[in-house]
């Protein structure tokens, strides 16, 4: 029994070591082989594919990537949690002095969705704000069956709300009664199941499950994107505090190729920074 | 007696053995609801790819590799640091505590402790830990944190186990000279040491499946961890940020199944240990 | 120095007798692997046997350490909102918008109190029915499915819970009732699930704690299996019982991650069993990754109060205790 008390004592210096170790962890978002990118899940398959790719291409660098929200990522950049931070809105007018370097990298448009099994095929602008904001309760009153709407948002980290806020709220409320949800796939899949639903998603994400809502006689394709003529149109950014430099700006620059503009974030679903028409 | 009052005593013993046999079924059955749904929508994800591959491409295919090392890592780490403290601390609590107002103190603290939300723990890690220490995103602070959430309850089943010792093998010792630690030491705890296994993977099983503790202390980017100061991603985390993201449902299922599976084995490891022990001491 | 002082009738180390040299001395069988012999007792040895039986209790001191570090790390991050809003407006406020500066979580206590009564109505005869069934109504060959069953249960990380909740139990709530599916009854449902295991396995030591003669005077009697159980047996483990489902409660009120899969998350009150609603552990997993300023203290705050209301369901299990023990 003796070994065994050398044995737990031996575990406790060995853990008193790591602690002492651990106090002096060297930050590692200075490094220059390691890059750390948070922020937007609308950004994550972009991030998380050139991630791996650059990774593939330049080794020794490690890419760590990871997606909460906007917001999360804005604050990481901007108190150096993390290099680069990755935003699917713009900057609020708070964050514009905060010393940050925005690059857009894609360009994107949410879509609103309904169930395929939903006959509302067409809104205008006021009443999407309408439903959204709780004013608008049953379909009927937008041309639909005599059914509740079952109203989806999504959560206050993502900045695909705060871009909805901009575009169609115009200033007005989300209803505080509706149902908030993490996450882009869970607003899909709860409104391709449900015949009530209704909520917004990236274009990129919309699928055959659900059905992209036309807007202002306007519906959301690539082309209207690129014309600009699909009312709720945003762009994604790359943020870093101040200029991108070292492993950052290879990062940027790697994600602006044409390695990633014209596979990756196509495949992911958004547009490449050069459809826009200038 | 009545032969009323009898058919009545006979019927409703009837329909309440009847309700009890329900409660145990559907007990049983929702057990079997989840465990079914999870195998069989998640079995056909699990290959050896789906194993041993790193994550890759815009909906996140390809395995789970690098969640699973991060899981066995933190895992293993939080066993390490707790169990010492906490056996010594069931030692403590059972063979040489006085009734007092500090054993009190100690076990109301331990009870506190046992019963404190997840959430509130994963809060106390990031504060202490991630933030205060400057430990940032790290297994170490994952693990320092499960150790305090799984503390109590291996001092729990690690007292049990001492007291289950029978008194007679204590005089025994006792009676041949023995002093304190060395009946503790080499008589006590290896008789104990079966049951208190038991306990400690049955928490390791624990530890595996938490969330909130580690999504604060330990982050979510998908990192294979190789020193304790790296960020990583635990399968259950993983199962969380699939689920919510929604994006890719097989996946998710698998790992879901992988956990599931994870903890049957802890479960089945720690049963076997405990029946090994009950057929030695026959 | 004649070992530690009997006052409770813990086993006591005698005094060493003078035979035991001799004792060291006998020779051992060849054939066995040398084996260590007892020590020497020595004065050095009660010094050793002192400062082990501080270091264990300085292990034991751990888990006081423990609470009192959670409440100043997390008090220290969330007393200021109890400053700045008051904590009658903290606590009493009925408007949650915190990115407007609202930060009154009584919509949030009263949710959460409403999912652990409901869990608690629906998991706890469902419990307490399983424990019967394993102490007093199982053949061994029963009971050797359902208990194994109840500790599998009890394993299942809360991810998985709320998983499945959300991809089997949602849809099929909302292709039920309509709506979306998110809501109380949805969560009530898993979160009744959860606690069986919680409440099953103490109610069943409480039983088996109940002596054996109990049962047979009752059956002698010509009571009825039933008629045992209900006047008799639950009477008697009724303190174990009343723990049990006070420990089902806390595990229901501090549960996050299966909740905050199928509520929904609105931070209101809800008008319904089907509509969303938010609790106060699920707006803290909700509003974490963006908040920051006194949003975040607010969500610190929050925490308090969770560790509050659990340390006060250990103080109620302790009090019904001992009160328990007066009177019977």
């Amino acid at each position: 029994m003796r070994r065994i008390v050398v044995a737990l004592a031996g575990t406790a210096l060995m853990l008193a070591g790591l602690l002492a170790l651990s106090g002096c962890a060297a930050s590692t978002t200075a490094s220059t082989t390691q890059l750390t990118v948070t922020g937007s899940t609308t950004l994550l398959p972009i991030a998380e594919v050139s991630a791996e790719d650059f990774m593939a291409a330049n080794s020794g660098t490690r890419v760590l990537v990871s997606g909460v929200g906007s917001s999360a990522g804005i604050e990481s950049v901007t108190n150096g949690t993390c290099d680069i931070g990755t935003s699917s809105r713009e900057l609020k007018p708070a964050e514009l002095s905060l010393g940050l370097v925005d690059t857009p990298v894609a360009r994107d448009a949410i879509a609103v969705i309904v169930n395929p099994g939903n006959p509302v095929t067409s809104l205008n602008t006021s009443q999407v704000a309408d439903i959204f904001s709780g004013k608008v309760r049953n379909w009927k009153e937008v041309g639909g069956p005599d059914l509740e709407i079952g109203l989806v948002n999504r959560d206050e980290a993502s900045g695909t709300r705060q871009a909805f806020l901009e575009l169609v709220m115009k200033g007005r409320d989300f209803d505080p009664t509706a149902a908030v949800l993490p996450g882009t796939g869970q607003v899909r899949s709860v409104v391709a199941q449900s015949r009530i639903a209704v909520g917004y998603i990236s274009l990129g994400f919309v699928d055959s499950s659900v059905k992209a809502i036309v807007i202002d006689g306007v519906a959301p394709t690539p082309a209207t994107v690129a014309d600009k003529s699909y009312p709720v149109s945003r762009v994604l950014h790359f943020l870093t505090k101040g200029e991108p430099q070292g492993l950052a700006k290879q990062f940027i620059d790697y994600v602006l190729s044409p390695t990633i503009q014209d596979s990756v974030v196509p495949d992911a679903g958004f547009l490449p920074m050069s459809a826009g028409v200038k | 007696m009545q032969s009323r009052e009898r058919v009545n005593k006979s019927l409703t013993n009837a329909i309440a053995l009847g309700v009890i046999w329900a409660a145990a079924i559907a007990t049983v059955g929702a057990l079997g609801t989840i465990l079914l749904y999870v195998i069989v929508n998640g079995i056909g994800q699990i290959t050896p790819t789906f194993i041993f591959t790193w994550p890759h491409g815009v909906n996140m295919e390809g395995g789970i590799w690098p969640t699973i090392q991060a899981t066995l890592y933190v895992t293993a780490l939080a066993m390490l640091i707790t169990t010492p403290i906490a056996v010594l601390a069931a030692v403590y609590l059972a063979e040489y505590a006085v009734q007092g107002r500090l054993v009190r103190t100690i076990r109301f603290a331990a009870d506190s402790l046992a019963s404190v939300p997840s959430i509130v723990m994963g809060l106390f890690g990031l504060s202490l830990f991630v933030e205060g220490l400057g430990m940032k995103f790290s297994v170490i602070a994952a693990a320092l944190a499960l150790a305090f959430l799984l503390l109590p309850i291996i001092v729990r089943t690690t007292e049990e186990a001492i007291r289950a010792v029978p008194k007679y093998i204590r005089w025994g010792s006792y009676g041949l000279g023995a002093s304190k630690w060395q009946t503790v030491s080499r008589i006590v705890l290896p008789s104990a040491l079966p049951r208190i296994t038991t306990g400690v993977i049955l928490a390791a099983g624990r530890a595996a499946g938490e969330t909130a503790v580690v999504i604060y202390t330990m982050g979510t980017m998908i990192n294979a961890p190789v020193s304790p100061l790296d960020p990583g991603r635990t399968m259950p985390v993983d199962l969380m940020l699939k689920a919510q993201e929604g994006i890719n449902l097989p996946s998710a299922y698998g790992t879901a199944l992988l956990l599931v599976l994870m903890v049957l084995a802890f479960n089945l490891v720690a049963r076997f240990i405990g029946r090994r022990n009950r057929r030695m001491q026959g | 120095m004649a070992g530690d002082p009997d006052l409770t009738g813990h086993d006591v180390a005698p005094e060493m007798c003078a035979d035991t040299d001799a004792a060291l001395r006998a020779p051992e069988p060849p054939k066995q692997p040398p084996r260590r012999a007892l020590m020497k007792i020595t004065p050095a040895t009660y010094l050793k046997e002192a400062a082990l039986k501080n270091l264990f209790l300085l292990c034991a001191f751990v888990a006081v350490a423990g609470v009192a570090l959670i409440f100043i790390f997390v008090g220290i991050k969330g007393w200021p909102i109890f400053g700045k809003v008051g904590l009658l407006n903290f606590l009493g406020g009925a408007t949650w918008l915190p990115t407007q500066g609202h930060f009154g979580i009584l919509p949030l206590i009263v949710n959460s109190l409403l999912a652990m009564t409901g869990a608690l109505i629906l998991g706890g005869p469902l419990a307490v029915g399983t424990a019967i069934f394993l102490s007093e109504v199982a053949s061994p060959r029963a009971r050797a499915i359902v208990r194994p069953a109840v500790e599998l249960l009890a394993g299942i990380p809360s991810v998985v819970y709320g998983f499945f909740g959300l991809v089997l139990l949602r849809p099929i709530i909302a292709s039920l009732f309509g709506g979306l599916g998110f809501g109380l009854l949805t969560v009530w449902l898993i979160l009744a699930v959860m606690i069986v295991p919680t409440i099953a396995t103490l109610t069943e030591d409480a039983l088996g704690s109940v002596p054996e003669g109990i049962r047979e005077a009752s059956y002698s009697m010509g009571a009825t299996k039933w008629q045992t159980i209900w006047r008799v047996l639950l009477p008697a483990a009724k303190i174990g019982i009343i723990d049990a489902i006070i420990l089902g409660m806390g595990r229901a009120i501090g549960e996050t991650m299966a909740v905050v899969m199928v509520a929904g998350n609105a931070g209101v009150i809800p008008d319904g069993i089907l509509k969303p609603f938010l609790t106060l552990t699920t707006v803290i997993v909700m509003d974490m990754p963006y908040a920051s300023g006194d949003h975040t203290t607010a969500l610190f705050g929050i925490a308090i109060v969770l560790f509050i209301i659990s340390m006060l369901f250990v103080a109620a299990i302790r009090v019904i205790s001992r009160f328990g023990k007066q009177v019977g």
